[in-house]
């Protein structure tokens, strides 16, 4: 059975078993999988060293058609598309670029059992965890605070039939992972 | 003589204002997002208070959205880019428009 954060001298510590270990690790790199931009060949080494996609500059460049990968990387200007769209060709590189370097480093603190974040590494981890949390939000049609309670009171496993059911058990302990880590984190601000 | 430099003013007046025109960060409610996440955001980031972060928390919660910080177009958008970053569902208006 997992442990949850809690505050020690050295960091927020957790112990998660080799199986949730695994399941983790297979989220960061699946949100890691959503978020890596479209290679292009002939990509300016240029662009990418100032944080901006050179298929911003493309005429084709638009906002990103998968639902999650949009709940990540929301319209900034839900009024003016083309202020939304100014705004991606300039920050939309640099924050996923920024989301893949927490998920990845999260993806690493799973090799071990015992989890140890210091006061650097926590905001990352609760970020890249609360990504996680989006893009199964997604998965599942969580919409609404209806939703979220059904969802909520799915908590047997050895129930779960549908992939639904099964991602929602996974939701369930991503969310109980995250709030523990928060409330540790709120302590010691 | 004197007419140029009283033009080339009122062009950089006018430039000036446009800058300067105030823009707000919203942020708006979702199911994800736990209440104290955003609160860790709200006081991490913007340096509120407990009270204070508590608050808009509250308002984003029950009202669908809340404004937090308001400054000009500049500061706003880096805004939306961390909150963005942090999985916050931020967006920008000018002021006059909210």
């Amino acid at each position: 059975m997992a442990r949850a954060f809690k505050n020690t001298p050295r960091g927020f510590s957790a112990t998660l078993e080799a199986a949730e270990r695994q399941l983790m690790r297979g989220l960061f790199q699946d949100v890691i999988t959503l978020l890596e931009p479209e290679v292009v060949p002939d990509e300016d080494p240029l662009w990418a060293m100032v944080g901006m996609d050179s298929n911003a500059h493309r005429e084709d460049f638009g906002p990103p058609t998968d639902r999650a990968t949009m709940r990540l990387l929301p319209d900034s200007n839900p009024d003016d598309a083309d202020a939304s769209l100014e705004f991606r060709r300039l920050s939309e590189r640099g924050i996923r670029e920024r989301k893949i370097g927490a998920l990845r480093e999260a993806a690493l603190l799973m090799e071990s059992g015992s989890i140890l974040l210091s006061e650097q590494t926590a905001p990352r981890f609760a970020a890249a965890i609360n990504d996680v949390r989006l893009v199964l939000a997604e998965r599942l049609g969580l919409e609404s605070e209806e939703d979220a309670e059904r969802i909520h009171a799915q908590d047997d496993w050895s129930k779960a039939e549908s992939v639904d059911e099964y991602l929602a058990l996974v939701y369930n302990f991503v969310t109980w992972m995250q709030e523990s880590l928060m409330q540790a984190m709120l302590k010691s601000l | 003589m004197t007419a140029m430099p009283d033009v080339l003013e009122h062009v950089e007046q006018a430039q000036a204002h446009q800058l300067d025109q105030p823009y707000i960060l919203i942020i708006w409610n979702d199911p994800v997002n736990l209440m104290s996440y955003v609160s860790y955001v709200f006081r991490s980031y913007f340096g509120y208070s407990e009270e204070k972060a508590e608050k808009l928390m509250m308002q984003v919660h029950q009202d669908g959205r809340s404004v937090v910080a308001t400054g000009n177009r500049e500061k706003i958008e880096s805004d939306v880019a961390a909150m963005h970053g942090f999985g916050l569902w931020a967006t920008l208006s000018k002021e006059d428009a909210a």
